[in-house]
């Protein structure tokens, strides 16, 4: 009983921070780290997770239960009064001590097991507030009025989108741009092209999205990429006028950052 | 528990525990098998929801191991490596403005709100007490300079909700501080188990080597699971209860605060970024309802909470959450007010 507790408190601790560390690792060397985190603090979760591995290499040598040996050599007479493993646990508590464990190991060697993968469009427009996001802030629209739009992602012309007092000044801007398809808002044929763009961790993940005019007929969550020119509507909004949608299959790196 | 085959092992020869180490790395060498093949045996899909809820857990997993770590490598270092008074000796001696100054150490500690824990569980065994802790702990999360960059980043000075911010989570931290130090048995707010690790790790055995490897088995133990488990309840709540729900309360100033405060529990982000989640709240929801949210998301919510069950009991969370709120409430209602 008293081992298998000291394994039990080897797995749920080293155990745990080592599988999530080798995932970790298993991540960045195909490439994958940016399906769940900003690529940008790569170098620190690749540092961290070697820590941890080097550490519970080392901790093989600490004799299980050693970790709980109080050093009974300092001649404490009261010892015995607080000698911990022979505390009467209340049977709630170790159930419930019990389970968590059990839970946690169960999440844990699932991400060890199943391929990683994105969130899905249900997700990304369940996420929608009809705020487009600000990551990009006041930049963006500076960029986009210097005409330099080269590098913008679906996430940048959301902004632009929905922030340019002056939508004439990119009429007829070309844009090729990639993203998935989810449902437009109806006043037009056609489809919003959205794409998840994430600050840190795919937890702060918020969905922007532009309105794209088309021929209707893709299904929601269908991987695209478009081809056409930005124009403003009759009521003053901006729109992009697809030339060519090409369904794709999901990129390796389905988030903006 | 001392046997002799205890004490004998306890100087391992260098042979054996080179043999140790070996048979560690083996280890970690198969689950880097079964991380690089298993996936193949297991394509079948989840259902979607319960796909993006393990993905969401997994992605706060991923993010936050590393800053525990860092924590608990923080918290071996002021419990094994730091001589006893080198940091007592730079305290003032009065309670309140010692922990005036633990509010700060944020400022220079590099470890975000998961990390805080293994450091404060640190600080608590190296004897500083529990409110002083406490204050450290509510504090660090918000007075720290990525944090401050990041707001500063978001909002710039506009309606104040960056002053308010800080301001507030500095105050927060020592009301609580306060409050906690008026308690009579202040070691009544701990866990018996962090008590009863409390006593093993002080009288730890060997060298600082193996008291550093016991730390390290000790902290991860303690804190592994809490994190799992409060990752995977966010990633599940963020699934199942619709944002919308919280969203439709739009514009009210008293609902709005509370909206984005029960947002804020929900979706335990990183104080390092949550400034920029709630940028795109900015448009639709009052100020006060953003500071609201940027105070109550680093303190409490349910993935610290999970974390802070590992060490201080139910009950004085539940203290804790009141507070929280409470002030949080406040502050939110007089930038509403001032803005």
């Amino acid at each position: 009983m008293r081992s298998s507790g000291y394994l039990a408190t080897r797995w749920l601790g080293v155990g745990l921070a080592s599988v999530l560390a080798v995932v970790t690792l298993g991540l960045a060397l195909t490439g994958r780290l940016g399906l769940y985190i900003n690529p940008e603090s790569s170098w620190f979760a690749v540092g961290m997770s070697v820590l941890v591995l080097v550490g519970a290499a080392l901790s093989f040598t600490l004799p299980l239960g050693a970790e709980a040996d109080h050093g009974h050599d300092h001649g404490d007479a009261a010892d015995d009064a607080h000698d911990h493993v022979d505390h009467p646990v209340h049977p709630v508590a170790l159930a419930a001590t019990v389970a968590g464990g059990v839970a946690a190991s169960g999440v844990v060697l699932l991400t060890l097991v199943l391929p990683p993968t994105s969130l899905s469009a249900e997700l990304a427009m369940s996420r929608d507030v009809g705020a487009p996001p600000l990551f990009a802030g006041s930049d963006a629209v500076i960029l986009a009025a210097t005409g330099d739009t080269t590098s913008f992602g679906v996430g940048e012309w959301a902004t632009v989108f929905a922030t340019a007092t002056n939508p004439d000044a990119f009429d007829g801007d070309t844009v090729t741009l990639t993203g998935f398809v989810t449902p437009g808002d109806g006043s037009a044929a056609g489809f919003d092209l959205t794409r998840l763009v994430i600050t840190h961790c795919v937890i702060d993940a918020q969905p922007a999205s532009i309105p794209v005019a088309a021929s209707d007929g893709l299904e929601t969550g269908q991987w695209v990429t478009i081809t056409g020119t930005v124009s403003s509507t009759s009521d003053g909004r901006l729109q992009i006028d697809a030339s060519s949608v090409e369904p794709i299959d999901e990129p390796a790196d389905p988030y903006e950052y | 528990m001392a046997s002799s085959s205890t004490s004998v092992v306890a100087r391992p020869r260098a042979s054996k525990a080179w043999v140790a180490v070996g048979i560690g790395v083996l280890v970690i060498g198969g689950l880097f098998l079964i991380d690089a093949f298993a996936p193949a045996f297991f394509a079948a899909p989840l259902p979607t929801r319960a796909q993006d809820g393990l993905t969401l857990a997994i992605s706060v997993l991923i993010e936050s191991l590393p800053f525990v770590a860092l924590g608990v490598v923080l918290s071996i270092v002021v419990q094994v490596w730091v001589p006893p008074g080198v940091i007592e000796r730079w305290m003032p001696r009065r309670a309140w403005a010692r922990r005036m100054v633990l509010s700060l150490l944020g400022m220079v500690v590099p470890v975000c709100e998961c990390g805080n824990v293994p450091f404060a569980r640190g600080l608590l065994m190296r004897g500083f007490t529990v409110p002083e802790t406490l204050t450290f702990l509510i504090a660090a999360p918000i007075v720290n300079p990525i944090v401050i960059i990041t707001t500063h980043q978001a909002f710039g000075f506009s309606d104040g909700i960056l002053i308010a911010r800080l301001l507030g989570g500095y105050a927060i931290a020592n009301l609580i501080g306060w409050l906690y130090s008026r308690h009579p048995d202040p070691d009544g707010l701990l866990t018996d188990r962090f008590r009863e690790t409390c006593e093993l790790v002080v009288h730890e055995p060997g060298g600082r080597g193996r008291r550093s490897l016991a730390q390290f088995v000790i902290e991860l133990r303690a804190v592994m699971p809490a994190l799992v488990i409060g990752s995977a309840l966010a990633g599940a709540v963020q699934v199942l209860i619709p944002r919308e729900a919280l969203l439709a309360i739009g514009s009210n100033p008293a609902l709005s605060i509370v909206a984005m405060i029960a947002l804020a529990m929900v979706v335990s982000i990183c104080s390092n970024v949550d400034a920029f989640f709630a940028l795109s709240f900015a448009s639709t929801f009052t100020p006060g309802s953003i500071v609201a949210f940027l105070l109550v998301g680093p303190l409490v919510d349910i993935k610290m909470l999970a974390l802070m069950r590992t060490t201080f009991t139910t009950r004085t969370l539940a203290g804790i959450v009141v507070v929280v709120i409470l002030s949080a409430f406040a502050i939110g209602s007089v930038v509403n007010l001032l803005a």
